[in-house]
Order: structure tokens, then sequence, then C-alpha cells
């Protein structure tokens, strides 16, 4: 059972479904309509959810109660972890991803931040210590 | 210098772009490889303004364990195979400061989303502890939703799964 899932908000499901499949390698669960799909990379479940009204029966992405819209963006993220963060942002700079960040050490991790087509950021990060890299448990 | 003669018979070092296509099978392959430098487990990072209320708050609310907490700007938490980073933006040489100075901040709207057995019972129990709801409870497609804030008014779905809930078949 996959546990852990994460909700992105953005302004194409088609658009952002092809960016990750293609530059992050995720796989398609399920995109039943427009407004919704499900990818799954490993252990994460990620949710492509496009703003719709309030009336809509999908209940992800609608309004607040007080109108407030639902949108893209922020600095809230998942990480995914890679072998080489050189390489990989040599790669997704080839294949023209938007970078937010350049690569830079942090304490644990090498990392650089991209962005989806709806500039929803994605860090990708290399561990530099053990404590930073995910174990086999 | 006297020229080797052998010399032209080496093959000359032509620098080779590789095609896009073949680019992408690599990546995927690199990232692909199975093993302990690339489990897939998942990780996300929130920006934080308090560490020591947001640790509580996951903690002692949404069931996270404290992994490790090095630094009074960093904390590791764990939820099942879910592993939350909390980050303190800004102060000295904070590496998610970007290099035109832009801080990152808590809040927007994309979230994790975490599922709960009864989220009325989770839900009364927020309330108790005066959580910020962003919305009450709401019936989707297949799950009941509920979205609420962490002290820094960071979103955090939490979602029952109602008739429908799709759970991956292969595994």
């Amino acid at each position: 059972m996959s546990t852990v899932s994460v909700r992105y908000i953005v302004d194409d499901v088609d658009e952002a479904q092809a960016f990750y499949v293609r530059h992050l390698g995720f796989r398609v669960e399920m995109h039943p309509n427009p407004v919704f799909a499900m990818l799954s990379r490993g252990d994460l479940r990620l949710v492509l959810v496009a703003p719709v009204g309030p009336d809509h029966p999908g209940g992800g992405s609608r309004p607040m109660p007080d109108g407030t819209p639902q949108t893209p963006g922020g600095w809230n993220r998942f990480m995914l972890q890679v072998p080489d963060v050189d390489v990989s942002a040599a790669n997704l700079r080839r294949e023209g991803v938007a970078f937010r960040s350049d690569v830079v050490s942090g304490v644990g991790t090498k990392q650089v931040m991209i962005e989806d087509p709806s500039g929803n950021p994605i860090e990708l990060y290399e561990p530099l210590r053990p404590e930073a890299r995910l174990q086999d448990s | 210098m006297t020229t080797d003669p052998l010399d032209a018979l080496y093959l000359p070092v032509v620098p080779i772009e590789p095609r896009p296509e073949f680019a992408d099978a690599l990546l995927r392959r690199i990232e692909a490889r199975p093993g302990p430098l690339d489990r897939q487990t998942a990780t996300v990072r929130y920006f934080v303004a308090d560490l020591d209320a947001s640790v509580d708050f996951y903690c002692r609310l949404l069931d996270f364990e404290e992994e490790l907490r090095p630094s009074p700007v960093f904390a590791m938490l764990y939820r099942g195979d879910l592993r939350l980073l909390l980050s303190v933006p800004g102060g000295a040489g904070a590496v998610h400061t970007l290099p035109d100075g832009t801080v990152p901040q808590p809040g927007g709207w994309n979230r994790m989303t975490l599922q709960v057995a009864d989220l009325a019972s989770t839900a009364d129990s927020l309330r108790r502890h005066r959580v910020v709801f962003r919305h009450d409870i709401e019936t989707g497609v297949a799950v009941r939703t509920l979205l609420v804030e962490d002290p820094s008014g960071n979103p955090v779905e939490l979602i029952e799964p109602t008739a429908g809930y799709h759970e991956r078949s292969t595994r």
C-alpha cells in the first residue's frame, strides 16, 4: 500500500503529467478526467489537480468556503533522491526544464530546485552524509 | 618536439551530445537503479517559522516521530514511509535562500496528504487543539478530505478513503 501522497495544484493536468513522466520518471496510475491525475514514483504518490469550481464533484481543488482559490507555486515540495545531482541537473537543463535555484550544497545534501510547468517546486538532492540518505530499513 | 608518427593512428576525440531521448532513458535508468543509494521512499520539505511548535504539532497531533533535530533550523520527522523535513528559512548561511535573496516562505497549496482511519474523530481532536482549518470535512470522488494548517500556515490534507479509492495494484 502506498502511504505517502502529495497533492500539487497545477494549471494544466495534461501538461503537468507529461512533465513528470518525461523528465522525472513518474508513472501514470490514472488520469480519469481533465482536472485530475494520479502518478507514482517509488513510494510516492503524486496527485495533480487543476483548480475547479465549488460545485465540482472532486474535492481536492475546490475553492475555500470564503472563495479563496487554490493556486500552484509556493515553496513546500517533495524531494527526489538522485545519485548525482550535477548529472541530473545537466540533463534536465538540456531538456529545457525551468530551474529555480542552481545546485547548492547544504549540510546533509547537495540539491537543486526545479519547477514544473505551473511553477511548482521540486527538489532533487544527493546525500552528502549518511543521515541524509534514505536507508533500506 | 618531434611528432610521433603513431599519433596519426589515434582516433580523434569528438564530444557527443546525447540525443534527448537517449538522455531521458539514461536518466530514468540511473534514477531507477535499485539499492540503498537510491531508495525511493518519499521525502517532503516544508518551511516553518517556529521549529519547536512545528515538531510538536506534527508529532503530537499527526503521529510523526522525530528522527533528527541537529540544529535550531532543521528537523527530520517520519510518519510511516513519509520523511518530512522541516526547515526554518533565512538565517546565516541559509542554503535555501535564492541567489537573488528570495527567502522561502511557509504556505501555499501544495501539500502532503495523510490517510487517517476516522476523519471525523481526527477532526474533533484537531479542533480541540485549536488547529486552523482551511476547510472542514468535504466529500470528494473517492475520499473524504479535510484541509488544516500547521502552526506556520502550511497546508496538511487529511483523507479517509471511501468507496472507489484507488490502491496501487502491483507492489
